[in-house]
């Protein structure tokens, strides 16, 4: 254990390296915020022009918590597949970290952090971008805080997860797929809703949004904020049955994630792949 | 031979963006899949039809301006980064030629995915553009890409001494961009100030004046249509001036500080 904590501090002190030493705080801090405090005002103004219609308030903070929170998903899970192809091919530094005594997947984890990190950040300037700027409420009375973190790193755990899946297939494939990793993302921002109410999806699609662990979360964190429920079809579970789906989906998660990286890091060193470069 | 290199480049982008399938994939699909989301938050909201149709036109053109970015202001960094700089650098053809080249390939690589959003925009989500109106639409468009993609030459120049700065500085310049831009509603919205001050970028005008093409009134226009073009054209002037020479003081600057073979990583 103490081996593991040694190697996720290391590699996250490098991630934070390789991300931010070009520049100083501020500036990176700029660069990191500028993504997320854009969208978010992109979906006010879009609320904005139609606040004639049924656009209110509620309807904003709704689109709200999910664009806000959904920026783990995005920077997560692009980020420690993005890290493979980095390491592979422009610093061509994968090789050495696979002779030395670390293990792959707790670097990659730790990697990750980084981008946890920067998702932490950008998180929270949008909350308070949508607090003090905007003038939304970020909670009612009643939100259980304590929960509330809880339930963001279970997700955030889930994404984690999901991103070393994605990462093992990053081994074996060429770097044009980053597209896909990528277009992942965008796929999870249309299916779970994030900003956008699950119901105006055609059906096929909300049976695939309702297969998704994010869809859930996203759903939590609006109840705990708000204090009432949004999607029409989640509206009979409880927030326990949405703490349970959560739960299960991360725990499925990890141990696909521990079998398909295995798998997928075994086939790399069979095919000879681990200094595999297709930047042409 | 100018020309011959602008045919020569233009020809290799083209030949490579098809050469990829999942690349193919990656940059129609997926992107279609982040402008559906923006769509559903209109029909969530139920909004009247044409803000879908200003969607999807906002997405087609984000192709264009993702282009600009990654294919033609960062392209001298990736070419440097792969040891091909110094070979364009030695070649008896202006810059202009090699950058005007990019841009046509990049034209002719991004209209394939320009146009499967928006015929998938129009099949999928019965978004109306009514085609009467094309042809103008079409010529305010062609004037506007001229535009872009010489803002995209001056962009290049700046690029072209960067280091890893590159790559968050083309990520800066998109979701922040699609907000000044009005990419996904009418640039009107954010007031008249910081609107006209996004129209120094083209495709914030060249949007908002296709939009007004296609929906009249309904687009909350920020400039009377017969404004655009003239400011196109000029625009488009001003940017490869500045470009013709921003791109000589800055390839001099990388010869004097010996940045032009370095790689940034």
């Amino acid at each position: 254990m103490k081996r593991l904590l040694q190697v996720l501090r290391a590699s996250a002190w490098l991630g934070w390296q390789v991300e931010a030493n070009w520049a100083d705080p501020l500036l990176f801090l700029i660069y990191a915020v500028a993504k997320p405090l854009a969208t978010t005002s992109i979906l006010y103004y879009m609320v904005k022009v139609v606040s004639h219609g049924s656009a209110t308030a509620e309807t904003f903070r709704y689109i709200f918590i999910g664009n806000t929170f959904f920026i783990y998903v995005t920077e997560v899970l692009i980020g420690i597949s993005w890290t493979v192809f980095r390491d592979r091919e422009d610093y061509e530094t994968l090789k050495y970290i696979y002779v030395s005594p670390v293990r792959l997947m707790p670097y990659l984890l730790g990697r990750a952090f980084t981008r946890v990190g920067t998702a932490t950040v950008g998180v929270l300037v949008a909350l308070l971008f949508g607090r003090l700027a905007l003038g939304l409420p970020i909670g009612v009375s009643t939100t259980p805080w304590l929960l509330v973190l809880a339930a963001v790193v279970l997700g955030l755990v889930g994404v984690l997860w999901l991103g070393i899946i994605l990462a093992g297939t990053s081994l074996v494939v060429a770097r044009h797929s980053m597209n896909l990793n990528e277009g992942l993302s965008g796929l999870f921002f249309l299916l779970c809703g994030a900003v956008f109410p699950l119901d105006v999806l055609p059906p096929a699609a909300r049976a695939i949004s309702l297969a998704l662990p994010f869809t859930y979360w996203l759903e939590l964190l609006r109840r705990m904020l708000t204090g009432r429920d949004f999607a029409h079809s989640l509206a009979t579970m409880s927030d326990g049955d949405l703490w349970r789906v959560i739960a299960l989906a991360t725990a499925g998660l990890c141990a696909a994630a521990f079998l398909w990286f295995g798998w997928c890091e075994r086939i790399a060193r069979n095919r000879g792949l681990i200094d595999w470069k297709t930047n042409y | 031979m100018n020309l011959a290199a602008v045919f020569a480049r233009a020809g290799v982008r083209v030949k490579a963006s098809f050469r990829e399938s999942s690349w193919v994939i990656g940059e129609t699909v997926f992107p279609f899949l982040s402008m559906s989301a923006f769509v559903l938050v209109y029909r969530g909201l139920h909004a009247p039809k044409e803000y879908e149709g200003f969607v999807v036109l906002g997405g087609a053109m984000i192709a264009y301006w993702n282009n600009v970015i990654w294919g033609m202001a960062s392209q001298f960094f990736w070419e440097r980064e792969q040891g091909q700089l110094q070979l364009y650098l030695i070649t008896p053809v202006s810059r202009m030629s090699i950058l005007l080249g990019m841009a046509l390939g990049g034209i002719a690589m991004t209209t394939t995915r320009a146009v499967a959003i928006l015929v998938g925009g129009m099949l999928l989500f019965h978004v109306e553009l009514p085609l009467s109106r094309a042809l103008p639409a079409f010529g305010l468009f062609l004037l506007t890409l001229g535009a872009a993609y010489s803002l995209g030459m001056i962009l290049s120049s700046l690029f072209l001494l960067w280091g890893r700065e590159v790559w968050h500085t083309a990520t800066i310049l998109q979701e922040p961009v699609y907000l000044f831009s009005g990419f996904y509603f009418p640039v009107s919205a954010m007031g008249a100030v910081v609107a006209i001050l996004g129209s120094i970028l083209p495709v914030t005008l060249g949007l908002d004046g296709i939009r007004q093409i296609f929906y009249g009134k309904a687009a909350h226009g920020l400039l009377p249509l017969g404004w655009i073009p003239p400011i196109q054209i000029a625009l488009t002037a001003i940017f490869l001036t500045i470009a013709s020479v921003m791109l000589r003081y800055m390839e001099n600057l990388g010869k004097h500080e010996g940045r032009l073979t370095m790689r940034g990583d």
